[in-house]
């Protein structure tokens, strides 16, 4: 059982993660036809893994609401609005409009969907003036840099801004384009290494925990 | 408590007013000032204008209905621009809960501009994979997608006459949300298939691509509301972006003011508590 | 400008024959013509990225007083560009002085004159070049082109060919190139071949392809056309076609031979080579860094992030409130995941200690049952296998906002006394925290995410930004593998610095000295497609 969930998964890996590492480097036709085939197997697993993510959510609450654990209503709002929806989108054979007219599963989608999730994105707006309010303090030399700068840019990325003081429009163009670009290429070639190392560890089983499980 | 220190911790929800106002006057009694172009902006308007009639425009709108009012203002005047210059709309998602938003955009904008599915343009839908699905258009697109998202056939669409894959595309714009956007269509897409690529995003993922069009590996930046009303200026049309411009300014400002007063009251706080400290040192 | 000789011409010369450098430093004139534009009327002698300026080298008018001149007739161009506009442009040559007898001095002054004279005229009639150059190139006679040579496109997949010539004299835009495809072993008339492209017979060079040095088939300043199949142009792999080059001016048209070639498809692309051997250099580096790191211990700097995850579980001790513990949003094959476990792991060995409660809501379910696996562990080194609670790991859903929600929910009703946020973020980063320094909670973050390092920046108390995240994960297994990795990108990041201080300077170098030998260094740190 050890050899089934551990060794043939690490087995895969290694020789899948040398393979396509080397097809980037080989043009010939084959190595684009293995890449596409491949891709394909990764679209299809890809439809499997949404199944899998409801129906564990189904699972995890289903089980909440059998032992009335604390909020179990929510879960109940939860399992009602999931059947829901997934009912009216069979039965509009998940489309949103037919013909300009708007089906039950575009309703819901429209007037549900859309306005909370960009209710959600609007309190940001909100948050980050309270954020700023508490925390752009000049307590530093450091922190008075921050502040000078994220008023240039908040003054330059306006148009009354770049009214009241023309020059902010430039300069918050060249901190974008200069100071920022340069810090955020160092991240990204630190982060990128990363991403590589922890490829290579996972390539040749250094790096075992998506397997999931504990250590052995 | 002294005034200054009642100031540092006023509740939040007065600020929350404050932003809720100076959202929403503007908004009610719009002023209109002018918006001057960047060359981000400036480097996608002007690679769609260089190309040709009947040339191939690929979109792909990978935003949720989070990212809407950012992300919608730029779809539509890209759309409304590829339009006018009679270019092969292709248009696509990677993001599932972004299909139905997707949809009414292409279909809304394609019928104020006349244009006819399936042969000025063709809306290819969500196929799951993400990067997957970059790389399988990449070899094959009717492979990637079969059919629209209506359900017809994309093979024998006039609108994809000579466009077997990726290679073929003229130009590529992705509006993104989050992943995956404009970084894996250019590291599984434009780096493999060598096609132009351009990018657009909310305002707070702007800053993280300038390397990409530093670089050159993107040749142009549309970056959240404010690039929309850029664009929407170049455009020559009013729309949401260009409303949503004046509230986004008074929204700064007031950003800016409640800023200044936090520092003014901070460092009046905190010379009060330095006089006290002395004084009650003497 | 012409700079100063090196000898003066009223001193008398010597008898012997000197040998030193001379240089002629001449500027024709400052350009704004972007990289690869011809200005109108060159013709020959294309310079590297931007446009011939077809006039002689001052020095050559003085070619009578010298032996041995080192170049004679026209002096290649070599301009200075910056990428996108080009700049003054200078050239060298180089001269060997003779021996000749003394002058008298009226008549060394009155040569010197004359031959200061000639030189201005000839550095003022360049702005007039290019407008006799382009009557001068329409009368220069037409001839086929040269040293065709074509074969298969290396490093492809295939159905492609790359068509090489050699320039020529009347290179201009008044002069055109037609490029003619035929199927098959035999042409009977190269005149009745397929014209698949056509353009001014100034432009498609070798250096516009931007071949690697390695694989560069033929020098820069040749031409080069790269036929592909598609688009009007059908290339079938393993036929032969007959391909040739046209010369065209107004009604006049001379066609080289024609030569014949095969596409096929490659299996190695030669120009990628550097990326390669980067990428398997970097691998070295970090299999060598494991391999030290197993085998005795590297040292590695206190994170100071790290006092404040001890500090605020503390904290959360003193005030009997839960401590609450994010992961992040990606599944555990993100970095950045795996080192929020790890942190975890000690979050949760210092909670079992100190008897506190800890809430771990999670996105993804095969990052909980990691956790479920850390936590339970670090409960039992601890010694209070008993405390352990099975729900302290719990699966919300993997919808962004919705999870935030969520966890909002819980911050609001079970106010925990400390919030770690450790892993990748979006959007949801300053709702979480936000919220979280609503209820008075003390906050520590860790993210690789950089877009959303500003929003943790102000509102948590300490941030851990990008590898300090991964360092601290290091710092605190101390296992082998993970302290050796962050060991070899440690050595990786030192060595793309030294590359960038190396290649600025090599760069700078090949543009003062107008040299081409820097390249050699540059292109293989090139990203070349």
């Amino acid at each position: 059982m050890i050899f089934l969930r551990r060794q043939v998964p690490l087995l895969i890996t290694l020789i899948t993660g040398i393979v396509f590492a080397a097809q980037y480097y080989v043009p010939h036709p084959a190595s684009e036809q293995m890449l596409t085939s491949v891709t394909k197997w990764l679209q299809i697993i890809g439809g499997f893994a949404l199944v899998l993510g409801v129906s564990s959510l189904f699972h995890v609450h289903a089980v909440k609401i059998r032992r009335k654990e604390a909020g179990w209503g929510y879960s109940f709002v939860l399992y009602v609005s999931m059947v829901g929806t997934i009912a009216v989108g069979l039965w509009s054979n998940g489309k949103e409009a037919v013909d300009g007219t708007m089906t039950a599963f575009g309703w819901i989608y429209n007037f549900m969907m859309v306005p909370l999730q960009g209710t959600m994105f609007a309190i940001l707006a909100f948050f980050i003036a309270s954020a700023a309010y508490r925390s752009f303090r000049a307590r530093s030399r450091e922190a008075a840099v921050l502040l000078i700068a994220a008023v240039i840019v908040m003054m330059g990325r306006v148009p009354l801004g770049e009214y009241l003081i023309p020059i902010s429009g430039d300069l918050s163009q060249w901190i974008l384009n200069v100071l920022n670009a340069s810090v955020r290429r160092a991240i990204l070639i630190g982060v990128s290494l990363g991403t590589i190392a922890l490829s290579i560890k996972i390539i040749f089983g250094l790096e075992r925990s998506y397997l999931g499980g504990g250590k052995e | 408590m002294s005034f200054s220190e009642r100031m540092l911790k006023i509740d939040r929800r007065i600020i929350f007013l404050v932003i809720g106002v100076c959202t929403l006057l503007p908004l009610l009694y719009p002023v209109g000032l002018p918006i001057k172009i960047s060359n981000e902006v400036r480097g996608v308007y002007d690679h769609i204008e260089s190309l040709p009639e009947g040339s191939v425009f690929l979109l792909s709108l990978d935003f949720d209905p989070a990212s809407k009012p950012e992300l919608q203002p730029q779809a539509i005047s890209l759309l409304r621009h590829a339009f006018k210059k009679n270019l092969r709309v292709v248009a696509m998602t990677l993001w599932v809960s972004g299909t139905g938003l997707a949809d009414q955009i292409i279909t809304q904008v394609a019928r104020e501009m006349g244009k006819e599915s399936g042969k000025d343009y063709v809306f290819l839908g969500w196929s799951p994979g993400g990067t997957a699905v970059i790389i399988n258009m990449g070899q094959d697109l009717y492979g990637a997608f079969p059919a629209d998202y209506n359900g017809k056939p994309t093979k024998g669409l006039p609108v994809l006459q000579h466009v077997a894959n990726l290679r073929d595309v003229n130009y590529a714009v992705s509006l993104g949300a989050g992943r995956p956007g404009v970084e894996e269509w250019y590291v599984f897409g434009r780096d493999k298939y060598k096609f132009e690529l351009g990018g657009g995003c909310t305002g707070v993922m702007a800053p993280g691509l300038y390397p990409l069009l530093r670089s050159g590996q993107i040749n142009g930046l549309i970056g959240g509301l404010r690039g929309a009303a850029e664009y929407e200026t170049l455009m020559d049309q009013k729309g949401r972006a260009i409303a949503g411009m004046d509230a986004q300014s008074a929204t700064h400002l007031a950003i800016i003011v409640l800023v200044i007063m936090c520092n003014l009251f901070y460092f009046s706080s905190r010379n009060r508590t330095r006089l006290q400290g002395q004084s009650g040192a003497h | 400008m012409l700079k100063t000789s090196s000898f003066s011409p009223t001193q008398p010369r010597r008898a012997e024959t000197r040998l030193f450098p001379y240089f002629v430093l001449g500027s024709s004139k400052s350009s704004t013509y972007s990289s690869g534009e011809e200005v109108p009327g060159s013709s020959g002698w294309a310079s590297e990225n931007c446009y011939a300026s077809g006039f002689d080298s001052p020095a050559a008018l003085l070619d009578e007083r010298f032996e041995h001149p080192a170049y004679s007739g026209r002096t290649r161009m070599r301009h200075i560009t910056t990428g996108q506009c080009t700049e003054t442009e200078f050239f060298c040559s180089l001269r060997v002085p003779v021996k000749r007898e003394t002058l008298p001095v009226k008549n060394r002054g009155r040569r010197v004159w004359v031959a200061s004279s000639l030189l201005l005229v000839v550095v003022l009639s360049q702005s007039w070049v290019p407008v006799f150059a382009q009557s001068d190139a329409e009368k220069t006679t037409l001839s086929p082109p040269q040293d065709l040579r074509v074969f298969d496109t290396p490093s492809d997949g295939g159905g492609s060919l790359t068509v090489l010539w050699s320039l020529a004299s009347y290179d201009s835009a008044a002069t055109k190139y037609q490029i003619l495809l035929s199927e098959g072993s035999t042409v009977s008339d190269p005149a009745a071949m397929k014209v698949v492209a056509e353009f001014p017979s100034n432009q498609r060079y070798v250096r516009e392809s931007k071949w690697p040095w390695w694989t560069r088939p033929a020098t820069r300043d040749q031409h080069q056309f790269t036929l592909r199949n598609g688009r009007g142009i059908e290339l079938n792999d393993g036929t032969v076609y007959n391909i040739t080059v046209a010369a065209v001016q107004n009604d006049d048209r001379l066609i080289a031979t024609p030569v014949q070639a095969t596409p096929q498809p490659n299996w190695m692309n030669w120009n990628q080579m550097n990326n390669l051997l980067l990428a398997l250099l970097f691998g070295g580096i970090v299999f060598y860094a494991i391999g030290t790191a197993r085998k005795r211990e590297i040292f590695l700097r206190r994170i100071p992030g790290l006092d404040a995850v001890d500090e605020a579980i503390g904290r959360a001790t003193e005030l009997g409130k839960p401590i609450l513990y994010l992961t992040g949003a990606h599944d555990m094959s993100d970095p950045s995941t795996i080192a929020a476990a790890v942190i975890l792991g000690r979050v949760a060995k210092r909670t079992a200690a100190y008897e506190t409660d800890l809430l771990v809501p999670h996105r993804d379910p095969i990052t909980m049952a990691v956790c479920q696996e850390i936590t339970k562990q670090a409960y039992l080194e601890a010694g209070k296998p008993d405390l352990y609670k099975e729900d302290s790991n719990f699966f919300i859903t993997s919808d962004q906002f919705s999870y935030t929600a969520a966890v909002d929910g819980i911050m609001l009703r079970k106010k925990p006394a400390a919030n770690f946020f450790m892993g990748h973020y979006f959007a949801e980063a300053l709702l979480l925290t936000e919220t979280g320094a609503s209820t008075g909670a003390i906050q520590i973050a860790g993210t690789d995410a950089d877009h959303q390092l500003p929003f943790f920046v102000t509102t948590c108390d300490y941030t851990l930004i990008g590898e300090e995240l991964y360092a601290a994960s290091a710092y605190l297994s101390r296992e082998p593998v993970q302290v050796g990795t962050l060991r070899g990108q440690d050595i990786g990041k030192a060595l793309i610095l030294g590359v960038l201080g190396i290649g600025t300077v090599l760069a700078t170098l090949g543009v003062m000295l107008d040299a081409q030998w820097p390249q050699l260094f540059l292109d293989v740190f090139k990203d070349v497609k």
